[in-house]
């Protein structure tokens, strides 16, 4: 039973070694001088192989994990620190009225009032859930979007600029007319930034399919995959790094398009955003206000880059050697 | 062209007799047509018994990607017939090509899981071939965890994953090689060219093997054909098993030779 591999397994040895050089039982000279393999006796291309293999694999030497946390840590830090000694220095030298450049205390000051009448949670709610539920609208329309452009020649060839086009375009500019066909309404926030962010999604997934390795495909095909299997099995895998890229633009898009539409878009029906509480602070007069309010929008920035993000990108690329780094 | 899958054959060890695994008989391919028209294979006819190794030789041009490809059903001859009498064909490139975000063993059950085989079954089937391949122990490593040799045989796992039927012991599997030890280092393909014999023997699979080495062919095949270039046809047929004499000068004269043809 030569598919037994059991069996074979067991047998192999002494047939192997009966027939020095390979089954060509009556194989001449056949490898010629200069023929190691198939001298010896079997276990001995066992053992080569084993050693070969020890030492071929590659080695991967990582820092301990306090080390690797302080490489990625302290920079960071450091750079903070020296910015708001920077940004003291400039508040103490007076170059500039208070009502233009404040003190670091006075915007911590305002940023802990806000905190401490508990008010930054809804704030933060509102622009969060609002950025959230957009992206995640926009992943919906747009992965169907970008497998269409990236296997549909007509539908790239009429499509595909204005995808690229649509990118460049600062969604902002959608702001007027979205206040106009919507009023003040959620449906406004809504339509901003979707337009913000599909283009982005869309354009990262059909670069991620336009950069898979042609050979993937390919091997999908000889191992039976056709169609919609090919797609789950081998497209979508393959294209999950340039995908993921385009998400995570996706979301940068979708919440800067957010905060766009609720600075220049307020109304009672909108509710208080990061976006209206920066705009009220511009409305007061009040500089600490728009600096605390720029500080939470980057942080809640920062934070869904590091916490969403960043994890799921490394996971993935080091699942498949692209980065061990950071 | 006939596809008969899983036809029984009466012997499946090695060059048994019985009908054959692969019959070409006059196989053409054209490219484009009109004056662009490219004929990359010209009344190609070849017999592979089933369970023989035979070793494809040839110079760049000769049509051995066109021709693996036509067997392999990608693409359809443009002239004569082709018969297959086993499972599906399966294909080991130059490269492994496995699949970055799988680990050796999902690679290996990848087909499988293409064809609706069942969890417990693929797996389980995964570690036979794993260890048929000595890679026991390394399903959960990840190809660039692997040296080249190493994901060489998990591609070769994966190529019997998707041509043999454990379940099935009359289906006779087919192997297409297209020069999978091409990008490997010496000591390395040296090495592995012991294992794919040792493997071949195990399994009794039909192997069609495209190389340049004249040594490598020497060495593995049971059989060699040399393809003349552009267009492809059957130059040459050595019977390397029962040869009484070193082939190797006789068929490097004739490579040579149809390689000068086109020096003018």
């Amino acid at each position: 039973m030569p598919h037994d591999l059991t069996k074979v397994g067991s047998a192999q040895t002494p047939a192997a070694s009966a027939q020095p050089g390979g089954p060509g039982s009556g194989q001449p000279a056949g490898a010629g001088p200069g023929h190691p393999a198939g001298a010896g006796p079997v276990d001995d291309s066992a053992a080569a192989l084993a050693g070969l293999d020890a030492l071929d694999t590659p080695t991967v030497q990582r820092a301990p994990r306090w080390r690797r946390a302080v490489a990625v840590g302290v920079p960071p830090l450091v750079a903070l620190a020296l910015f708001l000694a920077v940004w003291q220095g400039l508040w103490a030298a007076a170059f500039w009225p208070e009502f233009k450049l404040p003190a670091p205390v006075s915007v911590w000051h305002e940023f802990t009032v806000v905190v401490a009448n508990g008010e930054v949670w809804s704030i933060l709610w509102t622009s969060i859930s609002r950025a959230f539920l957009g992206f995640l609208i926009a992943l919906v329309i747009a992965t169907p979007l970008g497998l269409l452009v990236a296997k549909v020649a007509v539908v790239r060839a009429a499509v595909g600029p204005l995808l690229s086009g649509l990118q460049s375009l600062p969604s902002v500019a959608w702001v007027p007319a979205a206040v106009l066909w919507f009023g003040l309404t959620n449906s406004t926030i809504y339509f901003v930034v979707l337009l913000g962010s599909i283009p982005s999604i869309a354009n990262g997934l059909v670069a991620g399919i336009d950069q898979i390795p042609p050979i993937l495909p390919r091997v999908g095909q000889v191992l039976g995959a056709r169609g919609l299997t090919s797609a789950r099995h081998i497209l979508l895998p393959a294209a999950l790094p340039g995908y993921l890229a385009g998400c995570k633009q996706g979301w940068a898009f979708s919440w800067r398009s957010l905060m766009a539409a609720e600075i220049i878009a307020a109304g009672p029906l909108l509710g208080i955003g990061l976006g209206a509480y920066l705009e009220q602070g511009s409305s007061f007069n009040n500089i600490s206000m728009v600096i605390a309010a720029i500080f939470l929008i980057l942080i809640v920035g920062i934070g869904v880059e590091l916490l969403v993000f960043r994890p799921v990108e490394r996971r993935v690329l080091r699942a498949r050697g692209l980065s061990g780094t950071h | 062209m006939t596809v008969t899958i899983g036809q029984p054959t009466e012997r499946r060890t090695p060059a048994g007799p019985g009908p054959a695994a692969v019959r070409l008989a006059g196989v053409s391919k054209t490219f484009g047509t009109g004056a662009a028209a490219v004929t990359a294979l010209r009344d190609v006819s070849l017999d592979v018994r089933p369970g023989e190794f035979v070793c494809l030789l040839g110079a760049s041009g000769c049509g051995k990607s066109t021709l693996l490809n036509l067997v392999a059903g990608l693409d359809r001859p443009t002239g004569g017939e082709l018969t297959l009498n086993t499972t599906r064909p399966s294909f080991m490139f130059q490269e492994p090509a496995l699949l970055p975000w799988l680990d050796a063993g999902r690679n290996v059950e990848l087909p499988l899981r293409l064809n609706g085989v069942a969890r417990g079954a693929r797996r389980d089937r995964a570690r036979e071939l794993l260890e048929l391949v000595r890679l026991d122990g390394q399903a959960r490593k990840r190809p660039h965890e692997l040296s080249g040799g190493m994901r060489q045989r998990v591609a070769l796992a994966r190529a019997l994953a998707a041509t043999t039927q454990p379940g099935d012991p009359d289906a006779t599997g087919l192997l297409l090689m297209d020069e999978p030890f091409a990008a490997l280092d010496a000591i390395t393909r040296d090495v592995l060219q012991g294992e794919l014999l040792r493997v071949w023997q195990a399994t009794g699979t039909t192997v069609l093997f495209v190389t340049h080495d004249v040594r490598e062919a020497l060495r593995l095949a049971q059989r060699v054909v040399l393809l003349s270039s552009r267009p492809g046809t059957v130059a040459g047929e050595w019977d390397v098993e029962h040869s009484t004499t070193d082939l190797y000068d006789e068929i490097t004269a004739s490579l040579r030779e149809v390689i000068t043809r086109h020096a003018a």
